[in-house]
């Protein structure tokens, strides 16, 4: 019995001694992680999750949303036992409200945490990520740059049109809204079915749900300015003029261009009543000439596509603006890509059952440092990427795995990278923080097709038919801002489009003035009451950044 | 609902008055069968009734109940006053009933004629292909009836090749057509399920019947008519007064998968409407959707017991 005491007792003593040796004195911890999106959980022998282990003491226990977002978190909230870092996905405001998360400001300041103080104070971002009482909740996860910011294509709006059409227009570039339609015309005059005898469809306009952006928001950009939602804004008139651009003569100039489109059959029937599913199936079919749209939207048609092959069907995004005619003999210049936007209220929170907050902020903070940064977007050096003359460089092989989900379990920590504070553009050496925006990797993975269709308009990357990205707006984005306070007169508007744009556009050409009138008639109280609502929002914001 | 009949209507039917507990003990079987039932009323029907509260108040998960403000009957005003709540009311009603007539009629008429079918291969290989649709989710459903009803969808295909029109006929995109469309849509997913029930009424009546008719040189209309509709009589009319309780059920899902900008006018059933205010926008507004809701339950009650009178009064039979 004494024996055994005394091996106890020297176990213990032994155990007692082994956080010692871990860096920095600090003992190992768990850390419970919650995350708003679904995702894989990593390989019990994850190499970057091993490493912070190893350097930092820090196991994380990770929990992925399953099922509604909004339940997941009502439920958490009633329980009132939280995960120590807790990431609330595109409902991170509800967090906010029911007062689950700590206030990160006094844990960061200029000694104990450089990386975070530079990150969040830099260019006064902190005005903007600051709550109404100046506490300041959850770090962007997306959203902040470093340097310059490498654009090789464009991720946002666009009319977009297959890569044979401008092929076959002798790879010229349309420019307006007019030339663009013109070609298409003249592309399904000479080509009427796919060579397999599938009619083209000219043009599709999406109009389910929430997508209807590919309806009611083109209007914006052929007037010249990046995507502000419903409203159209003045950032050169000190006052911020702002107004809904739907109920304008202007707009009226597109839907009546669409109206004369629809007659000459371009545009089907079908395409207002489509839902997104069949929008996708349509367009990975390769029988969509063209559309307005976000690349984003339709990333699982340009998969398909390119999966199949059948590259001379993916689509090309065009900056269009309206052309002189429309508007009063204007030369409106484009302005489609806009300065980056903080990702505000998404990423990791601290949540008040979290024991060591401290703690967690040490770890934003060192992960969020220049080595940390380069292990967690690019991996390690000689393994999963190479460096030749300072340039970071990876193989097909590398880069191919990096998409591949069984790999990205046991190679990346996607899971806590993902909410993190993170570094993005470029490094100080030049070299970009995301490898898939890294220009010789982006170009090295182009496919043959591509590669050669960009010489031969005349072009590096994508991007380059575009004017570079403008200076972003003291406001941000104003699609951003929340409607809750005036959300039935905004529910309206938006309904009362969904209605009528279709209408208008499928209707006889001598009824159009009509229909506009009665459109523009039924919509203006709740456009005055949406105008004037986000010209106050506006004004606010553009305060707060500018003092 | 239907089982509460089952159990009841026995119990009933001696109109002669005798002491409640001395059937009560003498039926303590059938009590005893009907616990779990009346618990499940009790916990899933009448527990979530607290929720109604809700309608009268300004709602807010995080003050619960007992902490969101009271207001009166404003929630009521403000639905009433917006015109897309009385366009819903007036959609879900006629979606409702042109679901009932076409539903009823057709579920009849198919009940009737395999009823008649004498080769029994056939019968089952009918019975069991019309009602297959019934398991089939309704997303896959209404994406079929999409492709079906496109403007060069088989329908229009046929149509146009028929000449019977010129131009293909846009039935997604027409609010005018949009209740019909359900009404069909309803008619083919449900026509088969809805048969078993009058198929299995007419399996009761008496063979003696269409014998001693046949005998009386009555032809298959006639036995039709005054054997087996009659025979069904009481099975139709239960069904009926439960449907009529259910009138302002025009469904939801239906509607929601099939709706565009273009119908909108036409597809906002009662609880389309409810979920689009409930969740709708940043700001949740729980209590529009549950004075919706609880409007709804209301008139289906008074539309229940409506029609249980009227059909005491015609002398037929009756649910209650």
């Amino acid at each position: 019995m004494k024996k055994l005491f005394a091996v106890l007792l020297s176990v213990m003593l032994l155990a007692s001694l082994l956080p010692m040796a871990m860096a920095e004195g600090q003992e190992p911890i768990t850390v419970t992680v919650f995350r708003g999106d679904p995702g894989d959980q990593p390989t019990e022998d994850n190499k970057i999750y091993k490493k912070i282990e190893d350097e930092l003491g820090i196991k994380f226990e990770i929990e992925f949303l399953a099922g509604n977002l909004d339940e997941t978190l009502g439920l958490k909230i009633a329980d009132d036992v939280y995960p120590d870092l807790f990431d609330g996905g595109n409902s991170a405001e509800t967090l906010e409200n029911a007062e689950v998360l700590i206030d990160l400001l006094p844990y960061i300041t200029e000694e104990k945490t450089p990386n975070l103080y530079k990150h969040i104070y830099t260019n006064d971002r902190i005005k903007q990520l600051t709550t109404d009482d100046g506490k300041l909740y959850i770090i962007p996860n997306y959203g902040i740059n470093y340097n310059a910011q490498i654009q090789n294509y464009c991720n946002g709006p666009a009319f977009f049109i297959q890569k044979q059409v401008i092929a076959w227009n002798n790879y010229q570039v349309p420019k307006t809204l007019n030339e663009y339609f013109d070609l298409i015309e003249r592309f399904l005059a000479a080509n009427p079915t796919t060579p397999d005898g599938t009619p083209y469809q000219g043009f599709a306009i999406l109009c389910e749900g929430w997508r209807h952006f590919c309806l009611i928001n083109p209007v914006q950009h052929l007037m010249g300015r990046p995507n502000d939602g419903e409203v159209l804004i003045d950032v050169n008139d000190p006052g911020f003029h702002t107004e809904t651009f739907i109920d304008k003569p202007y707009a009226k100039a597109y839907y009546a261009k669409l109206n004369e489109e629809y007659h000459k059959g371009l545009i089907s029937k079908d395409t207002f009543v489509m839902n997104y599913d069949q929008y996708i199936a349509a367009l990975s079919n390769g029988t969509v000439l063209g559309m307005f749209d976000q690349t984003w939207d339709f990333g699982t048609a340009t998969a398909s596509l390119e999966t199949s092959g059948m590259y001379a069907n993916t689509y090309l995004a065009l900056p269009l603006v309206y052309d002189p005619e429309y508007v009063d003999g204007k030369v409106i210049e484009e302005h489609y890509l806009n300065g980056t936007v903080m990702n505000k209220d998404r990423g990791f929170g601290i949540s008040t059952s979290c024991k060591y907050p401290e703690r967690m902020v040490q770890l934003m903070e060192t992960l969020l440092s220049d080595e940390w940064q380069k292990t967690l977007q690019w991996g390690f050096e000689g393994e999963d990427y190479s460096v030749e003359n300072g340039r970071m460089l990876m193989t097909r092989e590398q880069y191919v795995n990096r998409s591949d989900a069984k790999w990205q379990r046991a190679n990346q920590a996607k899971a806590i990278w993902e909410s993190m504070p993170k570094k993005q553009g470029t490094m100080d050496d030049g070299n970009a923080w995301d490898p898939g925006n890294q220009p010789e990797i982006y170009f090295e993975q182009m496919s043959d097709y591509d590669k050669e269709f960009y010489a031969a308009c005349g072009v590096k990357k994508p991007a380059d038919f575009f004017n570079a990205p403008i200076e972003l707006a003291p406001y941000g984005e104003a699609w951003q801002i929340d409607k809750a306070p005036i959300d039935i007169d905004y529910n309206d508007f938006l309904a009362i489009q969904d209605r009528w744009l279709p209408t208008i556009i499928t209707c006889d050409p001598a009824e159009l003035d009509a229909n506009w009138d009665a459109f523009v008639a039924e919509i203006t109280p709740s456009a005055t009451v949406y105008t004037d609502f986000m010209q106050a929002e506006v004004l606010k914001l553009v305060e707060q950044a500018l003092n | 609902m239907s089982t509460v009949t089952k159990v009841q209507k026995p119990t009933i039917t001696p109109k002669k008055k005798k002491g409640f507990f001395q059937s009560l003990g003498k039926q303590w079987q059938l009590m005893i069968m009907s616990v779990p039932m009346l618990l499940y009323v009790l916990l899933f029907n009448y527990g979530p009734l607290w929720g109604w509260l809700t309608a009268f108040q300004d709602y807010q998960p995080k003050k619960g109940l007992a902490g969101s403000a009271w207001v009166g009957l404003d929630n009521f005003r403000f639905l009433f006053g917006r015109e897309d709540f009385r366009l819903a009311i007036r959609n879900t009603l006629a979606m409702s009933v042109i679901n009932l007539v076409l539903g009823t009629v057709s579920a009849v008429l198919l009940a009737v004629l395999l009823n008649e079918v004498r080769n029994r291969t056939f019968k089952r290989t009918v019975q069991t292909v019309t009602y297959l649709p019934h398991f089939l989710s309704m997303v896959i459903v209404v994406s079929m009836a999409q492709n079906i009803f496109a403007s060069n969808g088989p329908i229009n295909q046929m149509l146009l090749s028929l000449g019977l029109v010129k131009d293909p006929v846009f039935f997604l995109g027409k609010g005018e057509y949009f209740w019909w469309l359900v009404g069909v849509i309803n008619v083919w997913k449900e026509v088969g399920w809805n048969t078993i029930i009058y198929i299995a009424a007419m399996t009761s009546i008496d063979p003696c019947l269409y014998e001693a008719a046949s005998i009386d040189g009555a032809g298959r209309f006639q036995r039709i008519l005054h054997v087996t509709l009659p025979g069904i009589k009481s099975t139709f009319m239960v069904l009926l007064i439960m449907n009529i309780g259910h009138l302002m059920e025009a469904g939801f899902e239906i509607q929601y998968l099939l709706r565009s900008g273009l119908t909108m006018k036409y597809s906002d059933t009662i609880d389309v409407f409810a979920l689009i205010y409930s969740f709708g926008s940043s700001k949740p507004h729980y209590s529009y959707g549950t004075a919706a809701g609880m409007f709804k339950s209301i008139v289906g009650i008074i539309l229940l017991f409506g029609a249980n009178k009227i059909a005491q009064a015609l002398d037929e039979d009756t649910l209650i």
